[in-house]
């Protein structure tokens, strides 16, 4: 295990895997500084950009990015007290405190070297998890890594943010999304409508691109930056890095809570920095200074969050369970070059798990050492509006999803599923379940064919790990439930913990999030939800029995929570809130998008990809970000000699139309 | 000095801020209110002052003053606990509510962990009805 721990360091000084990875890392930083995109938004955009690569070269890059996404995003929270990521936002809570006292250097310091020590314990946690789970992975078969797949989904439904029914029925609606295509029991095709295109299934880059980011694209684009300037850097590094030794305490604190947080599928870098945040508070003495710039209020979240990415990989690479988004993705590239994780990746494929961890390790050094060296170059990045960011990278997401397949069809999915993303994130609905349903529809299937065929009967629920993964699926069930009954009664003015935890999941998106809730949308949701799982039960009438089990008991089960959810909306009629001007506006803006992005790929369909981003991002800037001339020009030449350039650096394709 | 009241719109919040009232008269102390209840709005100076009704003009008359307090922690009894660090208060006053023993080992309570932790004197007061 050491051996192949120091071969794949040995690996790591091939220069094609020394620039995949410094690559990565620069991508990665300068995504985190892009509001909204985060981890999830790194690893689909770069994602692209790996196919055809070797394994050992597409992780560099992709842990290169994912391991310093949370290292660059504090700079806006602390400087401009507008968090790059929801995550960030914690930091802003001190970060910005201190940085208006003339103290950014201090602050930023905190923050860089506790992201980078964050990213160091967060591999050794993925390093000491190998032998500790080895033994346990390699006595699974079949009916283990069916039931794990059974846990992932619903967990994350569980332990996401907001309503569980919502939740469960997203996580469902996953599931149901990725059984569209040729089933892996009997190859024969399902809810595809006899179109070739959907037989293979849809693209994993599509679907979360349009998910997470076009949607995420429809709610920023019309937020404008308000007139806030940036504090001027003052103090210097040396004071925060002696600062920071003395806190070390709170960094591991920071990290394992990070850690524990990242395994819990569902539970990601937001939820995670709060937890270290309240930590840290709970254990200190004198709380006075807390929220008005304490160092502590900075060490521990900023620990937290970076570890959260590799506490994700844990259960992503040993169990084949995803812990969070962006490790759904990568579970979903694995699957993609052969690589079964789970038993197969700690016999066949160690050397790349352990790559993986130095990649890491590396990335977060090196991007906590750029940090400190280009901060006064970032710094000026983060005031740039988003509704100037808004078409470039619209252009770079929807080329990002044409690689997989080449298929424009692809996106219009996109399109198509940025929509339904819009409308989960705006009735606050957890969009996580959904995705890591999606990826681990077919292997949940796959597992649970193999396991009825190798078993007669029901006899392999009684295998010992089995029991305990229901036990663990049982259990919050129940604990759900007690809430539920705890509700009820209406204890309201002393359960402070469940209370703070709710009010944490509010505040810590972007407050457009929910915005929808209580309205006649949100009830759509769930009467467009049950409409779908009703055709897809009828559509599965017509499957052979083996290929119809799955998509069956998905679809009763959908039926069922849907017809809960319905339920619920129905009660909380009155509660509907009058549409406000800022909800209708919301709406507004978030539909012009979608009809833009709509215009646009019609646009790429008759006169080619090129064509029309030389067309369609002038007219956006000018006409509806209003940037200046100049910026336009410059903007569009740029974008344009990067799309006529890349062809040849690295294999992409440009979608071409009609007109060539 | 200052006595910081936990206020919360029940009829034990209510018996605690009239209480923290009586003892700010009797020891001349101003008053800082701070809501505990995160799913309510915080209340504001005018309500507070509503609500201790006869015992506000005392209050002002003696020339002692009644403000809310706000604190960016999300946790209550952690805001709590840091306010009256910020005030050095002399004293927090809280109410109690009625528990079943169930009730009691199921949930973790915010006034536990403010009697936990406070670094001054807290003085627990129950409604008249319970």
């Amino acid at each position: 295990m050491f051996d192949s721990a120091l071969s794949a360091l040995a690996s790591l000084a091939q220069p094609s895997l020394l620039v995949m990875l410094l690559v990565g890392v620069a991508a990665g930083l300068v995504m985190g500084l892009i509001p909204g995109l985060g981890g999830t938004g790194a690893v689909a955009i770069l994602l692209p950009v790996t196919f055809g690569m070797e394994p050992a070269q597409a992780f560099a890059l992709l842990i290169g990015a994912l391991a310093v996404v949370h290292t660059s995003d504090t700079v806006s929270a602390v400087l401009l007290g507008a968090p790059g990521s929801a995550s960030a936002s914690v930091t802003m809570l001190d970060g910005y405190a201190m940085a208006r006292r003339g103290q950014a250097k201090r602050a930023l310091s905190l923050a860089f070297l506790s992201s980078m020590a964050g990213g160091i314990i967060g591999a050794l946690g993925l390093t000491l998890a190998i032998p500790l789970a080895r033994p346990l992975v390699l006595s699974f078969a079949s009916p283990e890594l069916f039931m794990l797949t059974v846990l992932g989904v619903s967990l994350a439904a569980v332990l996401s943010r907001g309503n569980v029914v919502k939740g469960v029925l997203c996580g469902l609606l996953g599931l149901l999304l990725g059984m569209v295509g040729t089933s892996p029991t009997t190859a024969e095709e399902r809810f595809t409508g006899g179109s070739l295109f959907l037989g293979d299934g849809l693209s994993l880059v599509a679907v979360a691109l349009g998910i997470f980011g076009l949607a995420e694209i429809a709610t920023r684009v019309g937020q404008r930056r308000t007139g806030r300037n940036l504090v001027t850097l003052g103090g210097g590094w040396g004071a925060g890095i002696r600062e920071w030794l003395t806190h070390w305490t709170q960094v591991v604190r920071g990290s394992l809570i990070g850690i524990w947080a990242g395994v819990l599928p569902g539970v990601g870098a937001t939820a995670g920095t709060w937890l270290a945040y309240g930590q840290a508070v709970a254990t200190s003495k004198d709380k006075r200074k807390f929220g008005k710039g304490d160092p502590r209020g900075i060490v521990g979240p900023e620990s937290a969050n970076n570890s959260v990415e590799a506490g994700d990989l844990i259960p992503t690479l040993l169990f084949g369970i995803p812990g969070g988004v962006p490790s759904a993705m990568l579970l979903g590239m694995l699957l993609t070059y052969g690589i079964q994780p789970g038993p197969s990746i700690v016999t066949e494929h160690l050397d790349l798990m352990y790559l993986i961890i130095w990649c890491f390790a590396i990335a977060s050094v090196v991007g906590a050492f750029l940090c400190f060296l280009g901060t006064p170059t970032l710094a000026r990045l983060t005031k740039v509006p988003f509704a100037v960011l808004g078409p470039g990278l619209l252009v770079v997401m929807l080329l990002g999803a044409f690689q997989g397949e080449a298929q424009i069809g692809d996106l219009w999915v996109m399109i198509l599923l940025g929509v339904v993303g819009w409308v989960l994130k705006a009735t606050d609905s957890p969009r996580a379940p959904f995705l890591i349903g999606f990826v681990l529809a077919i292997p949940m299937e796959r597992y649970y064919y193999l396991t009825a065929s190798l078993n007669d009967g029901l006899g392999w629920m009684a295998r010992p790990w089995v029991i305990v993964f229901l036990a663990v699926l049982v259990g919050p069930a129940l604990w759900a439930l007690v809430k539920l009954v705890r509700r009820r009664r209406d204890l309201a003015s002393d359960d402070g913990h469940a209370a703070a935890a709710q009010l944490m999941h509010s505040d810590d998106e972007a407050e457009t999030d929910g915005l929808l809730k209580n309205s006649p949308w949100s009830l759509s949701v769930a009467v467009v939800a049950l409409l779908v799982f009703a055709g897809a039960l009828w559509a599965s009438s017509g499957f052979s029995p083996e290929a119809a089990l799955l998509p069956r008991l998905v679809s009763v089960a959908g039926l069922l929570v849907g017809l809960v959810l319905l339920v619920q909306e129905l009660r909380h009629r009155k509660r509907w809130m009058r549409s406000g001007l800022q909800e209708s506006r919301t709406v507004a803006t978030a539909l012009r998008t979608f009809a833009i992005m709509i215009a646009f790929l019609s646009l790429v369909m008759v006169v080619g990809y090129l064509a029309a981003v030389l067309v369609f991002v002038p007219a956006y800037l000018l006409f509806i970000a209003r940037a200046r001339t100049r910026t336009t020009i410059v903007y569009t030449l740029v974008l344009g000699l990067a799309l006529i350039t890349l062809p040849s650096l690295i294999p992409v394709d440009l979608p071409t139309g009609l007109l060539g | 000095m200052t006595i910081v009241a936990v206020h919360s719109a029940s009829p034990a919040g209510r018996a605690a801020l009239a209480h923290a009232g009586r003892e700010a008269l009797l020891t001349a102390d101003d008053l800082v209110v701070v809501a505990a209840d995160p799913r309510h709005r915080a209340p504001t100076t005018d309500e507070v002052l509503g609500e201790l009704g006869d015992m506000a003009d005392r209050l002002r008359e003696a020339g002692l003053t009644v403000t809310v307090g706000h604190s960016p922690l999300t946790d209550p009894s952690e805001a709590v606990v840091q306010i009256a660090q910020q005030h050095d208060a002399r004293l927090i006053v809280l109410g109690l509510r009625h528990r079943t023993p169930v009730g009691k080992l199921l949930l973790g309570s915010t006034a536990q962990r403010i009697l936990l932790e406070a670094t001054c004197p807290v003085l627990a007061v129950k409604s008249a009805a319970s």
